[in-house]
């Protein structure tokens, strides 16, 4: 009876392996979203099989790969960000994609990653309670450090949020070193709330969902996600962007190939595939990014969301020099 | 044929559990170095982590027994309902019930306390978890002193709390020390939770695992803070399957009938118990139900998504109740005489979540995102619960019981399905119950890699969890609530067959 029992699983898991050795594996963070048609054009045009792989937070899954570098679990890997590409390129888990060159595209992204979409994390309000507290809005990072906003800020915490880190990386990037640590031991004395993620900070701390924090670390676009996902019309976002210089993050997201992975054709096809109309299309209201290729019309969906003016966003060797120690620093000056 | 029992849970909790873990920390470091405890910081975590679970079992025993007992003693409509609903926290996803803690005692919340970034918060959120289990075992204890004990005491004057004392607490003893080793292991092991309500200061040590290896990749002290859990998660293991294989004899004489309350006081009593559950138990579920009282919320029920995550929800939850009820089984017959093998079913709770799931990947990369690697993760956590179920009734089986059958011919194949089964099978339908209800909630399976094809119930509320937008935090709402309401729905249909009870006396 057991030998049976041990056949069977034998069976299953070649099946399984057999199954996922055909399809191309495609590695993604947790918020990977295009629309099913989508998809399934590239799949029924290409013959292409996909599985796509979802693999936790974007640290998280670049930690996957790191890991898993000797016998990799994907092919391709979607979701690497500038903040991150310095520390992939390090760990040389990333073979560089014929696609490689920025033609076309509005930034690009070092090392073979293929960039394929962009956004800026910065600070959102909460309309209706600066109108009804008839507050005015801070003008500069340094009045969230005064009495008049003492506990309306909640940010993500950087050791375990890439929004967080992307914050972080931008103050720093502002106003420099030592001057940046300041500003946040002032911002802790404050009243400062510290989440671990962005969906903790979002929906139990802003004040929009029930928290006390009207203002919160998000993304640029979310004014306009508010009112795509709202089944009651809108005129206006109940959440506007608050860009204040050293709070605005330009964050490129790339695609590309993992080292040692298989199925080159297929996922080289891919990589192009998520730079098409279609794609750069759908993930403006699926994954709330703008699209990198320029020419791309905006969903008018956008017209809630402004794109910030300026930005502050350090290099991508720059980052991955730093990130780490500035991160510890970081977690002592404000959490410890 | 007991040795051939035990080789699939031990192969399933060796190349599941074990050996990745152990691979994983092979891969971190070499040398284990326990220099971490010079630091004040991961002290700290390890002291909050031991107080915090320490107090829970104080708070829970201090607020569980008397309710235990109440709901041992008097019979009431709708008592069997209740304890049903007493076993709906445990089911809930860990964000869903994080945020029914805070709709209560967050700022702005319903109780007009604030709890949040004290303590208080995750003992509350620790309690809601864990009181109803140690209410669940106490109050089994305390329904199975016999009546002529009690009447016997009464009959030589002894006063009600006496008798309480003397005769019911000692010997309901053994059922709420081993709840409180449980409620312990949970606290001292928990992850979800306290990454939620802990905050930044009173998070606890997984919480700090799982930042070491998801984010940072620092094998060598995650490594050495995972060991410090084991150990002692290890010890109340032990500690629990010691005290279990002393409590397990069988039951002599009749159980105390319940009875209707009798007087201003006897209401008083049964009036205050409930509503310490409906404050700890029920308040956050409430809580979330009215958050999804909201006109046109409930229309995501009939989207094309939340389908097809139902689907998925009831194809895993009845797969791994299948695989969960073999080995909890097989686990139960083979190792119930030894507490070391007893103690190993709690293994995939004292390991912490993210460390298998990263070792799953390095050393199976192939199967990394394949349904197999899938459904042994759900198994490995839902058949605990079968086999810790199952082997307290054995333990409860005269041992005189399958000999008799075997010297009448009977062959051990007969003697099982004829003799044993029969007497097995409430504890196994209540097991599988549980089984079931961790399947349908399972958070810690998030943590592996899964594919939108697979979306659960759980993953889908994460996901509408994860975009902005009020719609969202609706659609998340009302998915919670039809989580609730499929736990229920399994604990119903499971413990169908078993409902009999010893009728109640008027």
């Amino acid at each position: 009876m057991k030998v049976r029992h041990l056949c069977l699983a034998a069976a299953l898991a070649a099946i399984c392996a057999h199954v996922n050795a055909q399809a191309l594996r495609v590695i993604t963070h947790s918020s990977f979203e295009l629309s099913k048609p989508v998809l399934d054009a590239f799949q029924k045009e290409t013959g292409i099989q996909i599985a796509i792989i979802k693999s936790g937070d974007a640290g998280e899954m670049l930690n996957k790969l790191i890991l898993t570098r000797a016998n990799p679990i994907g092919d391709v890997v979607f979701g690497l960000d500038n903040t991150l590409v310095g520390k992939a390129m390090d760990a040389g888990i990333i073979e560089p994609s014929r696609a490689a060159d920025g033609k076309g595209a509005r930034y690009a992204l070092p090392g073979g990653v293929v960039s394929t979409d962009y956004g800026y994390v910065t600070l959102n309000y909460d309309k209706a309670w600066f109108a009804k507290n008839k507050l005015p809005l801070p003008k500069t990072l340094d009045d969230l450090t005064t009495p008049a906003y003492k506990n309306l800020l909640v940010v993500e915490n950087p050791a375990t949020s890439s929004t967080g880190l992307a914050f972080l990386l931008s103050t720093v990037s502002s106003m420099g070193e030592t001057r940046a640590f300041d500003f946040w031991a002032r911002l802790r004395r404050n009243g400062l709330k510290v989440t671990n993620d962005w969906t903790q900070a979002y929906y139990t701390d802003f004040s929009r969902n029930g928290g006390s924090r009207p203002i919160v670390l998000s993304y640029a676009t979310s004014p306009a996600a508010e009112v795509f996902y709202s089944k009651v019309k809108l005129d206006t976002s109940p959440t506007a962007n608050l860009p204040l210089t050293g709070s605005v993050f330009l964050q490129v997201e790339g695609i590309a190939l993992i080292k040692g992975g298989h199925e080159r054709a297929a996922a080289e096809k891919f990589i192009q595939f998520m730079r098409s109309a279609a794609v750069q299309k759908d993930l403006q209201t699926t994954m709330w990014m703008y699209p990198v290729m320029k020419g791309t019309p905006l969903s008018p969906v956008y017209g809630y969301a402004q794109e910030p003016a300026a930005h502050q966003t350090p290099k991508p060797e720059m980052i991955q020099r730093n990130s780490q120690a500035w991160v510890k620093r970081w977690v002592n000056v404000v959490l410890r | 044929m007991r040795r051939g029992w035990c080789a699939a849970p031990l192969a399933l909790l060796f190349f599941v559990v074990v050996w990745p873990v152990f691979q994983l920390f092979r891969q971190g470091a070499g040398a284990l170095s326990f220099d971490f405890l010079g630091d004040p910081f991961y002290r700290w975590r390890l002291a909050w982590t031991f107080c915090q679970a320490l107090l829970t079992c104080l708070l829970a025993l201090g607020i569980g027994v008397p309710v235990a007992w109440v709901l041992a003693r008097f019979e009431f409509p709708g008592r069997r309902m209740l304890t049903r609903c007493l076993m709906l926290p445990f089911v809930m996803p860990t964000l869903v019930a994080g945020i029914g803690v805070l709709a209560l005692f967050g700022p702005n919340g319903l109780s007009g306390i604030n709890l949040q970034d004290t303590p208080w918060l995750l003992l509350y959120g620790n309690l809601f978890y864990n009181l109803p289990m140690l209410i669940r075992a106490a109050q089994e204890g305390f329904a199975r002193v016999p009546a002529t004990r009690l009447a016997a005491a009464r009959t030589l004057g002894a006063s009600p709390w006496r008798v309480f004392r003397r005769v019911e607490l000692p010997a309901a003893a053994p059922w709420i020390c081993s709840a409180l080793c449980l409620v312990f292991l949970y606290c001292f092991s928990g992850f979800g939770l306290a990454l939620l309500l802990g905050g930044q200061r009173y998070a606890t040590v997984e919480v700090e695992i799982y930042t070491l290896v998801a984010y940072e990749l620092n094998l060598t002290d995650a490594g050495a803070l995972a060991l410090s859990v084991m150990i002692m998660t290890g010890i109340s293991a032990l500690i629990y399957a010691w005290l279990e294989m002393r409590l397990g004899r069988a039951a002599r004489g009749r159980a105390e009938p319940r009875r209707r309350t009798r007087g201003w006081h006897q209401r008083a009593m049964l009036g205050g118990a409930l509503a310490i559950v409906a404050v700890f138990a029920l308040a956050p579920l409430l809580a979330i139900v009215m958050r999804a009282i909201v006109p046109d919320a409930w229309g995501v029920l009939s989207d094309e998504e939340t389908l097809g995550a139902l689907w998925n929800t009831a194809r895993f939850t009845g797969i791994a109740l299948v695989s969960a009820t073999a080995f909890g089984l097989a686990h139960a017959f083979a190792l119930r005489r030894s507490a070391w093998f007893r103690a190993l079913s709690f293994l995939p709770y004292a390991v912490s979540p993210v460390c298998m799931a990263f070792g799953l990947l390095l050393l199976y990369p192939g199967l990394g995102a394949s349904l197999i690697m899938l459904l042994s993760a759900y198994t490995v956590l839902a058949y605990p619960f079968i086999a810790r179920s199952v082997s307290a009734a054995l333990d409860a089986v005269d041992e005189h019981l399958p000999a008799a059958a075997r010297t009448l011919g009977a062959s051990p194949w007969r003697t099982l399905t004829r003799v044993l089964m029969p007497i097995i099978a409430p504890a196994l339908a209540r097991g599988m119950a549980f089984a079931a209800a961790t399947a349908l909630g399972e958070f810690a399976v998030t943590l592996f890699l899964s594919r939108p094809e697979w979306m659960t119930l759980t993953t889908l509320i994460y996901q509408h969890l994860g975009r902005p937008g009020a719609e969202n935090m609706n659609a998340a709402m009302v998915l919670s609530c039809l989580l609730m309401l499929l736990a229920l729905l399994a604990f119903i249909v499971i413990e169908w067959p078993s409902r009999r009870e010893a009728p109640c006396s008027n």
